[in-house]
């Protein structure tokens, strides 16, 4: 790693992580303050619930309506939207962008003729996505963490929303390794932020798709939101072996051959 | 004679079916300042991007003092400078941000003396952002940090664009002092005046050939003679096809003007006989001697 790259890239990217950071928190923090309203109107509302078709909720994760008037039942179903859409949005559009840019930028000749080497760039580069995503991950989850504690009218799992915060992170780190990944593949120099954006939807679409469509609940293996466990009420919630080596073993394949691709990258600018 | 500073061999690199240059070969001796002239298109960039392993080669090798330019990217650019033809950098940092952020590759803190010196012989303002700054500026900003660390080799692609004439003098007159301090220059660029007033020996580059590689003074002295002859009769292009008479023009007032590259003997012999008002041969600006060679290729 090159600390000299890395401190830089560092600054570079904050101004972008402190304003999701705060949409996103916000975003929790407005949708958590209405769980009091949701839970003193419970009888109205699971009469309203019991018009929609189940598979219309259970493409977020819950078997069980009752589940959403637990705080953290709640929380996880939001929680898919805000830190499981908008984190991977955020990864993906950060790790696609942070190599190429240096290409469409017309940086990547100043930084190529220094003395680093490509390993060292590319190291150094993807030290910056984890932290970046780390820290997205660890704000937007004590904010979550706090909002429910204030909102709480009976204890909850903390063990349960550790898990939940880790399949989080893990399936951002996904797609954080998806970018990077789409971007050794771009041979011209060009951002590639829509198409990014784009397969993030596109995963939640078919995960969606597949949850509310029986017949095409198979599909639902396409894409990386399937993994997630998000049944956080369950007394059996724990981190599937599985779906932990299916989100490292992905990430770290993805990366290895993003490393690869890119030493080996004619870099046009 | 010591290691060339630069030496590539049989160089090639295409582009999936698209030529970019075939088999390059040219050293460069310690202390030289090297020409690589040629128009748009024709693989001096490929070449550079070679040489500082932006792109990797289809065939042939490339070391600079002695080193892989792939292998041994890192140790040769602790020794390279590079000013490329885009001047583009960070456009969020300052000047002075920028070139601090240069220098801490080289594990060398800021030198603000260097600094000082360089960017007032270029009468750049170090606390403007680099968004803010006009082409000619972004140009300066590159030449600085290309010399901040002291690179033993200058690697420069069309370093001269955007600079005012005033400040190409001061650059030129910054190459001959480093170049005095040793430092070696590899210089690209399709301006043959530039390259005619800094360089020693210089390659001209052709659709990704080399078409000659030559010392300036004898490309010059090659008994390549341009021609300019008033006649007093009408005289017909056709009379001077013969051997050693190059891109023959017919001007008003039975004016032909041709590059003579024979014995001047000959020439004398040729026109015994005819009825000359002017005679004039002089020697042709490198430019001129360039699209010779340029148009002879293309002929032969």
């Amino acid at each position: 790693m090159n600390r000299n790259l890395f401190l830089k890239e560092m600054r570079r990217n904050a101004f972008s992580l402190i304003i999701w950071m705060i949409v996103i928190t916000i975003l929790i923090s407005l949708t958590m303050s209405v769980y009091r309203m949701f839970v003193e109107n419970q009888s109205k509302i699971m009469g309203m619930m019991n018009l929609i078709p189940k598979g219309a909720l259970q493409f977020k994760g819950i078997s069980n309506f009752n589940d959403l008037f637990s705080v953290l039942g709640f929380y996880a179903v939001n929680n898919i939207i805000y830190m499981m859409v908008l984190g991977s949005i955020f990864a993906i559009v950060l790790s696609s962008n942070i190599l190429l840019k240096e290409e469409y930028n017309k940086t990547a000749e100043y930084l190529l003729a220094r003395p680093v080497t490509r390993s060292e760039i590319f190291v150094s580069k993807l030290v910056v996505l984890f932290l970046y995503v780390f820290l997205l991950n660890l704000v937007t989850a004590l904010a979550g963490l706090i909002c429910m504690e204030l909102v709480k009218n009976e204890p909850f799992s903390i063990r349960a929303f550790l898990i939940l915060s880790l399949y989080t992170l893990l399936l951002n780190l996904l797609f954080g390794a998806i970018g990077l990944f789409i971007s050794t593949l771009v041979k011209r120099s060009k951002p590639v932020t829509t198409f990014s954006i784009g397969l993030v939807l596109i995963c939640y679409f078919i995960y969606t798709v597949s949850k509310i469509t029986e017949s095409a609940a198979k599909i639902g293996y396409l894409s990386p939101f399937e993994f997630v466990n998000v049944d956080v009420i369950n007394p059996a919630y724990r981190l599937e072996f599985l779906n932990l080596l299916y989100f490292t073993g992905i990430s770290l394949l993805l990366v290895t051959i993003s490393h690869r691709l890119y030493n080996r990258k004619d870099i046009y600018t | 004679m010591s290691a060339p500073v630069i030496d590539i061999t049989d160089l090639t690199k295409f582009y999936g079916k698209a030529r970019g240059i075939e088999h390059v070969s040219l050293e460069i001796g310690e202390g030289e300042i090297f020409g690589f002239i040629g128009p748009n298109g024709a693989g001096k960039s490929t070449t550079i991007r070679i040489l500082l392993n932006l792109i990797f080669p289809t065939g042939g090798s490339a070391r600079i003092m002695g080193m892989d330019v792939i292998r041994e990217t890192k140790k040769i650019k602790r020794h390279v400078g590079y000013i490329p033809s885009d001047a583009n950098a960070y456009a969020s940092m300052d000047v002075n941000e920028f070139l601090s952020y240069c220098i801490r590759f080289y594990g060398k803190q800021k030198d603000n003396h260097r600094i000082a010196e360089l960017s007032s012989l270029f009468e750049l303002d170090l606390k403007r952002k680099i968004a803010d700054l006009s082409m000619g500026n972004r140009k300066k900003v590159s030449i600085v940090q290309s010399l901040l660390h002291s690179p033993k080799l200058l690697i420069m692609d069309e370093p001269t664009t955007g600079l005012d004439p005033l400040m190409q003098a001061n650059f030129f007159e910054l190459l001959r002092s480093e170049n005095l301090k040793g430092m070696t220059v590899f210089y690209s660029s399709h301006i043959l005046s530039e390259v005619q007033m800094l360089c020693k020996r210089v390659a001209i580059i052709k659709e990704g050939k080399i078409i000659q590689l030559e010392d300036i003074e004898t490309l010059r002295k090659k008994q390549l003679k341009k021609v300019f002859i008033e006649f007093g009769d009408h005289e017909s292009k056709g009379n001077f096809s013969v051997p050693g008479i190059e891109s023959v023009i017919a001007g008003p007032d039975n004016i032909l003007s041709f590059m003579y590259s024979g014995d001047i003997n000959e020439l004398v012999g040729l026109l015994a006989g005819r009825k000359i008002v002017n005679l004039m041969i002089e020697e042709p600006s490198l430019e001129e001697i360039f699209m010779h060679y340029y148009q002879y290729n293309s002929q032969s």
